[in-house]
């Protein structure tokens, strides 16, 4: 295979097309836009080439949309451990790293402008679908990072452009930077005392991030006794991952329910997104809380002892796909997380949801043989 | 919770109790009647009954489950806190005569005596640990101060009371502390007042409560540790299958869980093929034990396939089925395994033992020698060489017998004092 000029037809096509979960129809051009992401990261990427030869697997004979499980895939921890990228450095709108993992291991992911435009595309689409845009002004509650030329974690950038969603009024954060410590540091009491003053007003509110410092700030409201009643229009969306509340044994259910009880902004209006830095695509989830599979990605749920496609209903290690970033690629991932695709959801999307069941592994598995291990390695 | 004189108080009264504690300690320590040993050994004699008779269940059910141990090792793990178990341990830690220590000469006599107060920092990787950790204090009549470990489930105070309970005498020899290691202001309270800190835990826990320590405190740690298996090329099948055994019922999470088995070679061929060998024979034994649980088979699935990513530069080669793998490589680092039952098998010449194994004396514990039986002094040698403290049968790595010294240590030696005096 020679080298061609980017070509990006098929990729802009599907990011045009105007039903977001109309799977079935959109499987084709979906296996053609991978076709062509995975021919332009193969020309233009050693390592990606290399990975792909190695398997004997030849992009030209991606036809079908079947054949995208033979397509190899790479491990989110490649990412920590290696800097995958198909474009110059100077290209690049976002060179962003993960919020940090069990390991300590951060990935490294770039995204070109043009993955931007198109991104934003995305974003427009399904946050049309699910009614999320608005341009009444509201005061946004981050439970993430304040912005600062400290960090460029991923997590911080997708919380500040949500705030375009809706005209912001105020912004609160939760992690403000210190410049005494030179560190980040969670300031929850000044969430609380706004939280109660935007109460009393009757602009709306938007919270958005880390669910776990969301959680913690609220029930330690609740046993305080406080009750607050959050103007009309209030919405909480929660992004970042439930991965900590496995530890916590927090379910969903009783996060909304504190929510409700504290703030008192009912179950429909708390929004949740799925997304990951090593996967572009963000997957909002329904008002039965699904989170359905927009047309921009494809999951494949994968059996540990063989990689198969497992049944729909049963659980694997879940392999993200999707044609968006031609800065790294992203366009087979396999993440380090446990799920379930499901079929079938009574908000009439069409599309599979995927269940997301938790970090592989036991994070915190504590053994006198690891810990020995930690210094060895030094 | 706090345990403190017999009684539970909640987290808010900790900073009340904190002000008499020191006095309390030393009005026990210059009472007259102080524990005696074997009031302790009865104490536990009796605790051990009852825990057997199942009235812990509610607590030790779900370890059992947990940990995946026979119930047989659970009644033998048990039943080292009888009265006899624990007269075999002190005799075999302090020796015989410990209750009258040969005198140094006609004059000058000699005896054991406690340190005084021990301030434990327990670990929470077993919940019966901090429990377990005082009562080793409490056998030669130590004032014991627990730190509980983060996440601890209730299980230490539960036993400590019950002993309280059977024996009244103890609840001034008992203090338990709900203190999160970020509060060092209260950690160095205890650590002030301590004749010992007693550490269980990982490097950052030893260099913590030595940061905290007094310069003149004794630090007794007991930290985390390897263990491996050294294998001849001609070992036996049967020794094989006893490894394999060992790794699978322990998933190698044990301080003498072998991680992975050196082998007496440098022909990387060799080694693939003795690999191959150890592989069929693994995959055999696993049958017979519970399967690989499923995150961690995820998880190590993703590791291995990762390496596959990377084979040409690392020039690993990985056996893999059923969740469980073999690697081998051309490096002799010491190190973890993937953990849950996969195996790493390097090159070590015999000659390079010392030289490879010995820059890690403060990690080692356990080895096991898979090697015909004219061979096997040579191997033992080499291995004391190098600092390891235990070398145990392939499929009793990790077993667990009455009187073993902790990572080549006696306890009860540290906790206590020999004191000589003169006659008038």
């Amino acid at each position: 295979m020679g080298m061609m000029n980017m070509k990006r037809k098929y990729i802009k096509k599907l990011f045009k097309h105007k039903k977001p979960y109309d799977v079935e129809g959109t499987n084709q051009l979906f296996c053609d836009a991978i076709k062509e992401n995975v021919i332009h990261h193969y020309n233009n990427c050693d390592d990606y080439k290399h990975i792909i030869d190695q398997a004997k697997f030849d992009p030209n004979t991606i036809s079908d949309i079947s054949d995208l499980v033979r397509l190899p895939f790479i491990p989110t921890l490649y990412f920590k451990r290696h800097e995958l990228f198909s474009i110059p450095l100077k290209k690049m709108a976002i060179k962003a790293t993960s919020s940090g993992t069990s390991s300590g291991l951060k990935s490294k992911v770039g995204m070109s402008y043009r993955d931007l435009l198109i991104g934003f595309k995305m974003i427009f689409r399904l946050f049309k679908y699910h009614k999320l845009w608005s341009f009444r002004r509201v005061n946004y509650f981050i439970f993430g990072y304040e912005p600062s030329k400290h960090t460029d974690v991923v997590i911080m950038k997708s919380a500040n452009g949500f705030t375009y969603v809706a005209p912001a009024k105020k912004r609160y954060y939760a992690l403000k930077w210190d410049d005494e410590s030179k560190k980040y540091k969670v300031d929850l009491e000044s969430m609380k005392q706004a939280f109660i003053d935007a109460s009393t007003k009757k602009t709306p509110i938007r919270t958005l991030g880390f669910p776990a410092y969301t959680y913690f700030l609220l029930k330690e409201m609740k046993e305080e006794g406080i009750r607050l009643q959050m103007p009309k229009g209030s919405i909480v969306t929660i992004g970042g991952g439930w991965k900590q509340f496995y530890a916590e044994k927090v379910d969903k259910v009783s996060f909304y329910e504190v929510v409700e009880e504290v703030l008192g902004i009912p179950e429909k209006n708390i929004v949740e997104f799925f997304g990951a830095v090593e996967h572009p695509v963000v997957f909002p989830d329904c008002e039965y809380h699904h989170l359905h599979i927009p047309i921009y990605s494809r999951v494949i749920i994968r059996d540990p002892d063989t990689f198969e496609p497992v049944q729909s209903g049963e659980m694997g290690l879940i392999n993200l796909l999707s044609p968006l970033n031609s800065a790294t690629p992203l366009v087979s991932v396999m993440t380090d997380d446990l799920g379930v695709l499901h079929n079938g959801c009574k908000c009439g999307a069409q599309a599979p949801w995927l269940e997301i069941i938790g970090r592989v592994g036991i994070k915190d598995i504590i053994t006198c043989a690891q810990g020995a291990d930690e210094i060895l390695s030094k | 919770m706090i345990l403190y004189k017999g009684n539970i108080y909640e987290n808010t009264k900790q900073k009340e109790l904190l002000k008499s504690l020191q006095d309390d300690c030393l009005n026990t320590l210059s009472c007259t009647k102080s524990i005696k040993t074997s009031e302790v050994i009865d104490a536990c004699d009796q605790l051990t009954k009852i825990t057997l008779e199942g009235k812990f269940d509610h607590i030790i059910k779900p370890l059992i489950e947990e940990y995946d141990i026979p119930s047989e090792y659970f009644e033998k793990y048990v039943s080292m806190f009888s009265k006899k178990s624990l007269e075999k341990k002190i005799a075999i830690e302090l020796g015989d005569d410990y209750q009258s220590l040969l005198p140094l000469d006609d004059k000058n006599k000699r005896s054991i005596h406690p340190l005084g107060i021990l301030f434990h920092i327990a670990a929470g990787n077993v919940d019966i640990l901090p429990a377990y950790s005082v009562i080793e204090g409490l056998l030669v009549g130590n004032i014991n101060i627990l730190k509980l470990p983060t996440g601890d489930k209730g299980v230490s105070i539960d036993l400590l009371l019950e002993l309280i309970n059977i024996q009244p005498k103890l609840k001034e020899y008992i203090y338990v502390f709900d203190v999160p290691s970020t509060e060092t202001d209260t950690l160095q309270v205890f650590a002030n007042m301590a004749d010992a800190i007693v550490v269980w835990g990982g490097d950052q826990a030893v260099k913590a409560a030595r940061k905290m320590a007094p310069i003149n405190t004794k630090i007794i740690d007991w930290g985390h540790k390897l263990s491996f298996a050294y294998a001849n090329l001609n070992s036996s099948d049967e020794d094989l299958k006893g490894l394999a055994h060992h790794i699978a019922s322990t998933n190698q999470l044990l301080c003498s869980s072998a991680q992975g088995i050196y082998v007496d070679t440098d022909d990387r061929d060799k080694l693939d093929s003795f690999a191959e060998r150890f592989f069929k024979i693994f995959i055999e034994v696993n049958k017979t034990h519970v399967p690989v649980p499923f995150g961690m088979k995820s998880r190590n699935a993703v590791e291995l396939y990762y390496e596959k990513l990377v084979q040409d530069i690392s020039k690993k080669r990985i056996w893999k089925q059923d969740g469980i793998s073999v690697v081998t490589s051309n490096d002799n680092k010491l190190e973890l395994s993937l953990l849950f039952r996969n195996v790493w098998i390097k090159r070590l010449p015999r000659d390079q033992i010392v030289k490879v194994i010995k820059p890690h004396r403060s990690h080692l514990q356990s080895a096991t020698i898979l090697a015909p039986k004219k061979e096997y002094n040579i191997y033992l040698e080499k291995l004391i060489q190098s600092g390891l403290v235990r070398i145990k049968k392939p499929i009793e790595m990790s077993d667990v017998l009455l009187g073993e010294s902790h990572d080549g240590m006696y306890p009860l030696r540290l906790y206590s004092n020999i004191v000589e005096t003169y006659n008038i």
